[in-house]
């Protein structure tokens, strides 16, 4: 592989951002085996990634262009394009220094279809990444989230929680149950394996791990213990340190989205090899979405079903 | 065959807390030379395989009172477990300090080679002794070692020893080894193989390529010592690997690939201390070599009564 000694003309996308270790916590997330393949598609409102398993488990990263110190987006359909997620992650890590916001641009493509990535921090010193991209499988389960009924069911917990609870799940070695019951308004998930565990969540009780509930009638699904997990699984250090509530939603047909904010911090002082054109603009909260879904397991009662 | 010499404070600060720690780190044992002048550690000088790394001292900087005789020219050489000689310069460095000052004549640390006879077993072997005498209290540590070499092995030692230390013609300083060390660590398990490629410019290029992605570190404008070249404005601009393979063509610049491991463990000289260290590549690309440098504390002399250096076998990129 050779980098062309031009820089290619008007990339679709070049962008530049501050801090990578907000990116690199944010695509973590998302790690829940050692090979996935992701689906990363380009916007004028920024960049998503999307990964699936099995049909029954999707994630999404939501990279917002206001992200982005600087976002140039000049391709006139969307790209879209597969690349390695934990060859990403590992290039992008390769650009962190410890103690350090470290700025990088990410350009799309390169003469051969590649990501390319470039550090920004210093003139006499350049780490750079050229990463193949593959042309990506159609994304072959159409999720199609719909809520459940005109109210909402979901609920908040402390991101720090959730992990707990679900991690203490994998000992009965099951499928896990959650419940959501609006009298008294609470949440359970439960597993029925080697031994029983149940971890119920009061909202009037436990306001400072669920901090937000909304069920107007009960309702119950199943989940593999294993995609559950792995909504939790690859939290990066800084959501559990700011522990801000992870949203949970039970969508029509019992399918769950677990919602979590990832921040993706500014450098404490400007740097001077980045031009910020967003400087100026009112800023929303420096944060990466990250969606799951999770489709339930069949259940053999129908009446158990929403 | 005679060896016996006093540690003195600043020989066994440099042993224990900089120099022995980051030679266990390069390999398990190692050859020591004593010579009338010299203490050398030598890894892998040999048997050829692996990182070559020379660690020498002139004898005052680490010993008092330093005497050794042989019939190979005063000159006497063993293999040595280094973490075993770690936990014996360790141990007795907490005994000096228990039982009073270190330094005063009363607890100094001698070390002696010597013969005893191991329990179970009917043939004296080898030993480097460590002895601290307190007030209260001597304490004795025996380090095993390999039967000193004989003088053949000895003679190859040294002519090995005397080949090593041929400097390549030009040489990068390296501003930051703590940057390159954070960096390759990172790096490291993207790939197996490091291409490496200097130029006269004082241009460092660092590069890991596999079939799915291509990962660099360059390092522009490096203090050139040996043969420099000015570099053309054309290139200013260009890519780090452009750049590189331009300089290659005018013969301005080198390439080798070596092993990452390798290029990682050489990294670990960094606990040493070094001030600064340089990079060179051989004539006819025969090896990657790494120059650690230390100066007088205080001043920005070099001190020419230390050397480090690693020599880092070259890949056939075929082999990958």
């Amino acid at each position: 592989m050779s980098s062309s000694a031009v820089e290619p003309e008007a990339a679709d996308l070049v962008c530049q951002l501050e801090n990578v270790q907000g990116m690199v916590d944010s695509l973590s997330a998302v790690r829940w085996k050692r090979h996935q393949d992701a689906v990363v598609e380009l916007s004028e409102h920024g960049i998503v990634l999307i990964l699936e398993e099995s049909n029954c488990l999707q994630a999404k990263v939501y990279l917002r262009k206001e992200l982005f110190a600087q976002y140039d987006y000049n391709a006139e359909e969307r790209p879209r394009f597969g690349v390695s997620l934990g060859l990403f992650v590992d290039c992008l890590s390769t650009f962190t220094v410890p103690g350090r916001a470290s700025a990088i641009e990410i350009r799309y493509p390169g003469p051969d279809m590649q990501l390319l990535l470039k550090s920004l921090d210093s003139s006499d010193a350049c780490i750079y990444a050229e990463i193949r991209t593959i042309i990506p499988d159609t994304v072959s389960w159409d999720y199609n989230f719909e809520p459940a009924g005109s109210v909402p069911l979901s609920f908040t917990v402390k991101s720090a929680a959730l992990k707990e609870a679900i991690d203490d799940l994998e000992w009965p070695g099951s499928s896990i149950r959650i419940n959501l019951k609006p009298a008294p308004p609470s949440v359970s998930f439960r597993g029925e394996g080697h031994g029983d565990l149940q971890i119920d969540l009061m909202y009037n009780v436990n306001s400072d791990l669920l901090l937000d509930f909304n069920c107007n009638h009960p309702v119950s699904h199943r989940y593999k213990y294993k995609f559950l997990r792995a909504t939790t699984s690859n939290l990066p250090s800084s959501v559990m340190k700011e522990n801000r509530g992870s949203k949970l939603t039970i969508g029509r047909g019992g399918m769950l989205k677990v919602q979590h904010l990832v921040p993706v911090g500014r450098a404490p002082f400007p740097n001077p090899h980045v031009i910020d054109s967003a400087s100026h603009q009112q800023q929303p909260g420096r944060i990466a979405y990250i969606e799951f879904f999770v489709k339930p397991e069949e259940e053999e009662d129908d009446n158990r079903n929403d | 065959m005679k060896f016996k010499a006093f540690l003195t404070e600043n020989g066994v600060m440099l042993l224990e807390r900089r120099f022995l720690p980051a030679l266990d780190k390069l390999g398990k044992t190692c050859h020591l030379l004593l010579t009338k002048e010299r203490v050398i550690f030598l890894h892998n000088l040999l048997n050829g395989d692996g990182i070559q790394c020379i660690a020498q001292f002139q004898k005052e900087v680490l010993f008092d009172d330093y005497r050794i005789s042989s019939q190979n020219e005063d000159c006497i050489a063993f293999a040595v477990d280094l973490s075993l000689l770690q936990r014996a310069v360790r141990s007795s460095v907490s005994i000096c300090s228990e039982f009073g000052a270190g330094g005063s004549p009363s607890n100094r640390l001698q070390i002696k080679l010597v013969k005893k006879l191991p329990p179970k077993c009917t043939q004296p072997m080898p030993y480097l002794t460590f002895e601290t005498k307190g007030y209260k209290a001597a304490v004795i540590q025996d380090v095993p070692i390999s039967k000193p070499l004989p003088r053949a092995q000895v003679l190859e030692l040294r002519a090995a020893l005397e080949l090593a230390q041929e400097l390549p013609l030009t040489l990068v300083q390296v501003p930051d080894l703590n940057q390159i060390q954070n960096y390759v660590d990172r790096m490291r398990h993207l790939g197996e193989m490091l291409n490496v490629s200097i130029s006269k410019y004082g241009d460092l290029h660092l590069q890991i390529s596999t079939a799915l992605v291509s990962l660099g570190a360059e390092f522009r404008k490096l203090l050139v010592i040996g043969e420099k070249a000015q570099a053309p404005p054309e290139d200013e601009n260009l890519s780090a690997e452009t750049r590189h393979q331009r300089a290659i063509m005018r013969q301005d610049g080198q390439f080798v690939h070596v092993s990452v491991k390798h290029f990682a463990k050489s990294l670990q000289c960094n606990l040493t201390k070094p001030d600064c260290a340089f990079y060179g590549i051989a004539p006819e690309g025969a090896s990657l070599t790494v120059i650690f440098q230390f100066f007088v504390p205080g001043t920005h002399q070099t001190d020419k009564s230390i050397g480090l250096h690693c020599r880092l076998p070259v890949l056939d990129p075929g082999t990958n």
